[in-house]
């Protein structure tokens, strides 16, 4: 029992930088990403491919990775150029993300296609005994959630979060205050791609298989989940909304193990019905999620 | 209004995430205990949900029928632990964790995709814990298993070649070739490629495609547009159903060979497209031999008409008869022992039995057996295929699939 804990946290650590990624791009920056999954795809064949065809070790290759991922990201937000509104560009966003997904499935000759990936490496996998394994990669990878808690706070309170949230409230305004919002909404992009990039990477050491099917539209609405449970903009918040919907996910399968007339049958149809009544509850009495953005958190006081 | 403060957020919910982990401590020893854990993966929901449940109730009748008997291992009884894959691979990953680390099995049976197979894969190695998959992909039992990985399905490979002798002996001279972007279809499509241009028929073109799109028009078109007597599609039920729609609506006339869970997927593509765009597809599936008494003893166990045909749960039937057959050979629940006997019991040499009860009587009595299943004849190569699977072939007409023959590659 307790590493299959163990092992859920090492998930729940790499679906929480994936939810402090969208929470820094949407809830600090208001950008939406709808092509999350594919970027978070393309995050984790990165990182596999520079290992498993490039030669690169794991550190790099998870570099590698964030760096593509940052820059792919960088580029789509430049494209708010023409498209600054927020749902235009949330469709842009929606087509890049589908364009990565067809790439993975498609081209054979690099992504080995609907076949994935297998026998990615794993950081210090041959040096770290395999009973103990899970324990170092939970270690590794609380270490990066705290890492880019700290990072992300950092930009939130500086003057770049200042006009992160100019942006996000009214980008006229911002530019009429002589803020270059376009170079602002490509470096929030590029830096929640980079995070991308980072828990794209985990997951692709976490499950040492990669293929397409993992990458599908679900993992954006969890991440939303994660993001509006938590609290739009506060990070902390983000990394316990992630937890919740990853104990909701992976909890509930304990129910029929605990209620001994409900079979796997009912559960499965149940599960979900269960999950969407969780959150819907939680939105009912608590709007705002479990925790406030930092500005609103002071004014509250 | 009490004030909400993080402190007490962060107590409420860690207690409230903690609680649903911590609940199964309570029957934990009990599970630990005299029972035999068994982690069944099955698609309950998703693209092949359809195929789960059937497998899910074949599982729970197999071991019913073992405990009734008196279980395995001086009295010992099997105890599953079914769990829906969603039909993807992550959470089949997450569910194998699950079934080592909680419920500490040592052998996981279902496994329908081919996804949901190599993600799961690599963890029962490094655990070294017995995988049953139900899936075709070659690559599943591709390099070292170290003998822990075992399929209970044809190679897809196999699928490939029968498909393409069936279709050279139809006497088709042209063919055109869709196949699904997929991991099992592929290495079908390759080989069915391959073989019928050996034979020297022509394929006049040949195109993978995408899963999911609204619409296959311009597939169509330029498969069928180029007149081939035949085209082959290999791919599932949605497609399928998209891709006869516009060849109706586009009005060719090539003949058109298909698999099984896309032509008749248990009667839904007739009902999806009607029996006049059905009319005349020929369709084929890896498939247990009906005339076996194995099967008939799995269609009466699982209370169905005697004419009723099961694809995939006889293979979860002979997935959990193989593992309790297996663990008392090696007298021992622990897969590193009893993975070792697999071949054993499933190739022989012994007595051929066809009955798990009678076969585990056989081993208790120290006798060697070759157990036949219900789903195959159970014979395994050292790497973990399946062999002695046969292929059935039908043939749609009047909205009905009529059987043309079963054979094996």
């Amino acid at each position: 029992m307790i590493s299959f804990i163990v092992l859920m946290s090492i998930v729940i650590c790499f679906s929480a930088i994936l939810a402090l990624a969208l929470n820094f791009q949407w809830g600090l920056g208001g950008m939406v990403n709808f092509g999350l999954a594919g970027l978070y795809a393309l995050g984790a064949y990165a990182c596999a491919l520079l290992m498993l065809k490039g030669g690169f070790n794991t550190f790099f290759a998870t570099i590698g990775a964030m760096v593509i991922v940052g820059v792919i990201s960088g580029l789509v937000a430049f494209v708010t150029l023409r498209v600054a509104e927020e749902d235009y560009f949330a469709i842009v966003t929606l087509g890049v993300g589908e364009m990565l997904r067809l790439v993975a499935l498609n081209e054979d000759w690099l992504t080995r296609g609907a076949l994935g990936l297998s026998g990615i490496p794993r950081p210090f996998g041959e040096l770290v005994p395999a009973e103990y394994y899970a324990y170092f990669m939970l270690a590794i990878s609380a270490m990066l959630v705290a890492a880019t808690v700290w990072f992300l706070n950092r930009v939130a309170r500086s003057p770049f979060g200042r006009i992160m949230r100019a942006v996000r409230e009214d980008d006229v305004v911002a530019a009429t205050l002589g803020k270059y919002v376009l170079w602002a909404r490509v470096r929030i992009f590029a830096i929640g791609g980079a995070l991308i990039g980072l828990a794209g990477s985990l997951h692709a050491f976490y499950y040492q298989y990669i293929d397409p099917t993992q990458f599908s539209t679900i993992v954006i609405a969890y991440a939303f989940m994660a993001v509006i449970a938590g609290g739009r903009g506060a990070h902390a918040g983000t990394i316990i909304g992630a937890a919740v919907v990853m104990v909701l996910l992976e909890g509930s399968r304990f129910a029929k193990d605990i209620i001994p007339w409900l079979d796997s049958d009912q559960l499965s149809a149940i599960r979900i019905i269960i999950i969407g009544v969780g959150l819907i509850l939680l939105l009912i009495f608590r709007p705002q999620g479990f925790l406030r953005e930092y500005r609103l958190q002071v004014e509250l006081k | 209004m009490k004030k909400v403060t993080r402190r007490k957020v962060l107590k409420t919910l860690g207690a409230a995430a903690a609680a649903p982990f911590a609940a199964p401590f309570l029957n934990l020893a009990h599970a630990q205990g005299a029972t035999i854990p068994i982690g069944v993966a099955v698609p309950l929901t998703g693209n092949s949900g359809p195929y789960g449940p059937d497998m899910a109730e074949a599982a729970k009748r197999t071991a019913a029928r073992i405990n009734n008997a008196g279980g395995i291992l001086g009295g010992r009884k099997l105890e599953l632990f079914i769990e829906d894959t969603e039909s993807s691979a992550s959470v089949a990953a997450n569910l194998t964790q699950k079934f080592i680390n909680v419920h500490k099995a040592q052998s996981l049976v279902g496994y329908w995709g081919t996804p949901e197979g190599l993600s799961s894969r690599p963890i029962a190695i490094q655990n070294k814990v017995v995988l049953m998959v139900s899936s075709a992909a070659n690559a599943i039992t591709e390099g070292d298993t170290q003998g822990y990985v075992w399929r209970f399905q044809m190679k897809a490979t196999d699928w490939g070649i029968v498909i393409s002798r069936a279709a050279e002996k139809l006497g088709f001279k042209s063919f055109g070739i869709m196949g699904l972007q997929n991991a099992f279809v592929l290495p079908i499509m390759k080989v069915f490629e391959e073989r019928i241009t050996g034979a020297g028929r022509k394929v006049m073109d040949s195109l993978i495609y995408n899963p999911e799109q609204p619409s296959y028009r311009a597939e169509v078109e330029r498969i069928f547009g180029k007149k081939p007597e035949a085209v082959c599609c290999f791919g599932l039920l949605p497609d399928f159903v998209s891709i006869m729609r516009e060849v109706y609506r586009g009005g060719f006339d090539s003949k058109v060979i298909a698999l099984s869970i896309m032509a008749d997927a248990e009667g839904k593509f007739v009902q999806a497209v009607g029996p006049q765009v059905a009319e005349g597809i020929r369709h084929f599936q890896p498939m247990p031999d009906v005339s076996a008494s194995g099967y008939k003893k799995f269609v009466q166990l699982m209370g169905a008409p005697a004419d009723r045909l099961f694809l995939f749960p006889p293979n979860t039937h002979d997935q959990i008869a193989i593992t309790a057959l297996a663990m008392e050979k090696a007298k021992s629940p622990m897969a590193v022992d009893w993975s070792k006997q697999i071949i054993n019991v499933g190739n022989g040499p012994g007595e051929a039995v066809d009955d798990v009860v009678e076969a585990l009587k056989l081993v208790r009595a120290g006798k060697n057996v070759n157990f036949q299943g219900a789903g195959s004849s159970c014979d395994f190569t050292p790497n973990g295929d399946q062999i002695g699977r046969g292929m059935g072939q039908w043939i749609t007409k009047g909205g009905k699939s009529a059987f043309v023959e079963y054979v094996k590659p």
